[in-house]
């Protein structure tokens, strides 16, 4: 635990003896959403003063071990997982601060030193779902796609230009998540779960929610402002949206949210604190007790926002919110990009895709959907139609590549020039196709899951807008960090189809029925074709008479036996 | 000198003598490892998931760490949209115990749950890449608690619904395990109907088997919790886990015990005991000898503490940066694409 100041001693470039190479900070954000929900929002970003491109991790101070082998064996530069439980509405709830869609998401960029990225791949999610617990070892080729444009490297790059054969992006849209993914989670923290934010995290509480999604970011990113080094950043979080309905009360307070008070900071963080966005507070107004340490007020993009601001001591706190009678109804505006996705068609032989995006700004959006398609899907790009308001449009641009059966997934990147206020609508066809038999899962009729289209795009105002800077790590870097674009990445929802699945009783009943069938009718035809006719005479003679001629009979072969013998 | 020597010579032999005490302790066994199955999907199999995890809180309370605890579970039951309590599997409907707990580590689940991967698992032949909590690492000094639950039948345990081990199949897996030194002691324990049949095969030496229910039998669920719909535990493992309730680290309980957990009258179904194969009376084999863990512990006495040499003085030179660093924009520019 010591030995990182004995071996990282690195002098910044002004001189000055850095004696701590990483740094943990502790952030609660909580927003009360416009919906009756509250979004809370843990979130834990270590930042370690060394060279990735050099370092082995073999002693790690905060920066957790487990996690930084991982990353060395594999030669990962970045690495973004997710595991959420729920969807994210858009429309209502605004722009989370970290996107993700629901099951399991996992994006990596490899450094340009790999030789076998596909197989680093598939071994890196091997290793994260016995770090998570989650069934991550199913990410293969056959389920990943290099995005081009969707997923840039969030971190800092050296190189000349962008190879986007170094990129991995798989989801598992099927994957739950529940305690079992928390508990190795909160391992990788400094302090655990023993002190400090995380303590508040019982998955009895959290697992509760509309939306709960656990996850993990890594990447490296600029030390200073002159960014001539590099530092380790990880992103450890934890989102929930809590319904007012389950929690049956619109007072919140730690003990209802968490089930318990907050038992003071990690004594490894740096700074441990809380952010209570009070913005709404002018409409739906709520006071806080106790009163907050101080009040931060951030301009960003043209939006005001305020938060309370508490700082987390060594000893315990609780926290509540009153939400004060006179209430007045908001109408809140949605937000100016958000994306359905459903499917069309009927019966077991041909569907559709559709992915609807909403583009509410009063001027145009540049966006770039991205579609994750599974092999048993197939879909055809002739049928690829993108109407905007019901007019038929060009994309600027199609990546497209096919896929291909059990071996690799159909990739379509669209590159969209969404009109002002307008609705757009992308639709492909595809086809219902049969699996072999070993390859439906044991319950094939639940239906086969599609993931999640991912829209991307710079908004030009910061309404609704939650999101962290690409420069910073912590949500104190998002105030007032004014920016020419702010990046969102919508996820639609998860699509489950029905491919049609034979009855796996089939084989058994075809045996029965086919022994039957050959039973009734091989009998008779041997019988036919076996067996000669022929003419008996039929016999009037009495019983004393046959058994009589019976004895003679028997009497006159062994004799004739006997005679045989001798003959021999 | 030549009078020290002898005496540095005796202490080494004394030192070495007490290493071999204790490495190899009395009982035979090193070091204990926990493979805990529940093979049934979909819901109304809740009471099989909750058979594995009262296992497998018990065995992590009286001492087997989760890394030397494989938890293979077919479905979630905790976080299924049914469950009124998320989060939360119980032994009984009066919520007594959380058999899932606050800290669970899974290490196999949903469909990754196969026959293949359980017997992989015991031969020790994974693919590459599998990650240490996925994998059996016992050796020749392990003591090993096998635990099935799931729906069987005469010779074959279901998995998943879609495919089955048979009792032959387990046999050889175990014996592959004996011939490849993974064990030293088994106990193998399996809550379905006509359980014994899993056992019968078995032909490798230094197993104690039990079995809820004879051939011929069916093993029977507890009661039902009317706010999940379903019944909540099966017969025979709701009194293991009472008796293991009772049991700490420092208990005298043997295993002998454990096997009359459950008698007919309460568990209806005869529960099995396969003992030809177990070289010890279970009568004397504490309990602990497989819920528990070994954990050598050496006290030394007389150490000094050297103290951690903090050279503040050594520095490395100033690292020249060599490569420009910079943050690529997230988005494609649009302008350079029309």
């Amino acid at each position: 635990m010591f030995l990182p100041t004995l071996l990282v001693l690195i002098f910044s470039p002004f001189g000055v003896l850095t004696s701590k190479p990483d740094k943990f900070t502790e952030e609660l954000f909580i927003k009360p959403l416009y919906s009756d929900q509250l979004y809370v929002h843990f979130h834990f970003a270590t930042k370690w003063d060394t060279n990735p491109e050099q370092e082995t991790f073999r002693h790690t101070h905060i920066f957790p071990r487990a996690l930084g082998e991982i990353v060395e064996r594999y030669n990962v530069q970045e690495l973004h997982v997710s595991l959420t439980g729920g969807l994210w509405r858009y429309e209502t709830w605004g722009y989370p601060i970290l996107d993700a869609a629901p099951g399991a998401e996992v994006w990596a960029w490899f450094k340009d030193t790999t030789e076998d990225v596909d197989q680093n791949w598939k071994l890196l999610a091997s290793s994260l779902s016995g770090l998570l617990c989650a069934s991550l070892n199913f990410i293969d080729k056959a389920n990943s796609i290099r995005p081009e444009y969707t997923f840039k490297p969030k971190g800092v790059f050296s190189g000349s230009n962008l190879n986007s054969s170094f990129v991995r992006y798989s989801s598992l849209p099927r994957e739950i998540v529940c305690t079992e993914n928390l508990t190795p989670w909160k391992k990788l923290l400094p302090c655990e779960s023993k002190s400090g934010l995380a303590s508040l995290l019982n998955s009895g509480y959290i697992h509760n929610t509309r939306y709960h999604s656990v996850a993990i970011h890594m990447r490296p990113v600029c030390r200073d402002s002159s960014c001539e080094f590099v530092s380790l950043e990880l992103q450890q979080t934890v989102s929930l949206v809590y319904d007012y309905l389950i929690l049956g009360t619109k007072n919140w307070s730690f003990r209802k949210l968490f089930g318990q008070g907050l038992m003071g900071r990690c004594p490894l963080a740096e700074t441990s604190t809380i952010y209570i966005d009070t913005t709404s507070n002018t409409s739906v107004p709520f006071q806080l007790t106790p009163s907050p340490d101080d009040y931060v007020t951030s301009i960003r993009g043209g939006h005001v926002n305020t938060f309370a601001k508490y700082v987390v001591r060594p000893y315990a706190m609780s926290l509540n919110a009153n939400f004060l009678g006179k209430e007045s109804v908001l109408l809140n505006a949605p937000p100016s990009l958000h994306a359905n996705q459903y499917i069309t068609g009927y019966g077991q032989e041909r569907g559709g895709i559709v992915t609807k995006i909403y583009n509410n700004h009063w001027s145009h959006l540049d966006v770039v959907v991205l579609q994750n398609i599974p092999w048993y899907v197939p879909i055809y790009l002739h049928t690829l139609k993108i109407e905007v308001n019901g007019l038929e449009a060009e994309p600027l641009k199609i990546r497209y590549i096919p896929g291909r059966q059990r071996e690799r997934p159909y990739h379509l990147e669209l590159l969209l020039k969404l009109p002002a206020r307008s609705v757009t609508s992308v639709s492909v066809d595809f086809d219902y196709v049969f699996l072999k038999w070993q390859e439906y899962p044991p319950d094939a009729n639940h239906g086969f899951y599609i993931g999640s289209a991912i829209i991307s795009a710079n908004l030009p105002l910061a309404r609704n807008f939650t999101g962290l800077p690409q420069d910073g790590s912590t949500i104190a870097d998002s105030f007032n960090a004014s920016r020419s674009g702010y990046l969102v990445q919508v996820r639609t929802e998860n699509m489950v189809i029905t491919l049609p699945t034979p009855d796996f009783s089939m084989p058994y009943n075809v045996i029965c029925l086919a022994c039957t069938v050959v039973a009734l009718a091989f009998g008779p035809l041997h019988n036919i074709t076996t067996k000669r006719l022929v003419l008996t005479v039929k016999d009037n003679e009495k019983l004393i008479v046959k058994i009589k001629n019976k004895i003679v009979k028997v009497l006159t072969d062994r004799r004739g036996g006997e005679e045989k013998q001798s003959v021999q | 000198m030549g009078l020290f020597t002898p005496i540095f010579v005796a202490f080494c032999a004394s030192l070495a003598h007490s290493q071999l005490d204790f490495e190899f302790p009395k009982n035979g066994h090193t070091n204990n490892w926990a493979v805990l199955v529940d093979t049934s999907r979909f819901w109304f199999n809740y009471r099989h998931v909750a058979n594995v995890l009262s296992i497998y809180r018990s065995v992590k309370r009286l001492g087997i760490p989760d890394s030397q605890i494989i938890l293979m579970i077919a479905d979630d039951m905790a976080c299924n949209p049914r469950n009124p309590r998320p989060a939360t599997v119980f032994n009984n409907a009066n919520q007594h115990i959380n058999v899932y707990g606050d800290d669970v580590e899974v290490d196999y689940r949903g469909y990754e749950v196969t026959v293949e991967n359980f017997v992989r698992l015991l031969t020790g032949r994974l693919p590459p890449g599998t990650p240490r909590s996925k994998q059996l690492l016992t050796d020749e000094g392990s003591n090993v608690l096998i635990y099935l639950t799931g729906h069987g039948g005469d010779g074959f345990l279901k998995f998943q619904d879609s495919e089955e081990i048979t009792s032959q199949e387990m046999a050889d897996a175990l014996e592959q395990m004996w011939q490849k030194q993974r064990y030293h002691e088994i106990f193998f324990m399996i809550d379905t109907c006509q359980a014994a049949s899993m056992y019968e095969r078995f032909y490798s030496p230094n197993i104690l088997a039990v079995g809820s229910s004879l051939v011929g039998e069916d093993s029977l669920s507890h009661h039902v919790d009317s706010s999940i719909g379903v019944y909540i535990i099966d017969r025979y493992t709701f009194f293991a886990l009472e008796f293991l309730e009772n049991v700490d680290q420092h208990t005298k309980k043997t295993m002998g015990e454990f096997l009359n957990v459950c008698p007919k009258r309460v568990c209806i179904s005869t529960v099995g005991v396969r003992r030809d194969l177990f070289a010890r009376n279970p009568h004397q084999v504490p309990i602990t000898d497989f819920f528990g863990s070994v954990r050598p512990v050496e006290v030394i006495s007389n150490v000094t503490l050297v103290p951690l040499v903090t050279n503040e003085t050594k520095t490395k030179p100033v690292a020249q940066p060599t490569k420009k660093y910079r943050y690529i924009p997230p988005l494609v520019n649009f302008n350079s694409i029309v």
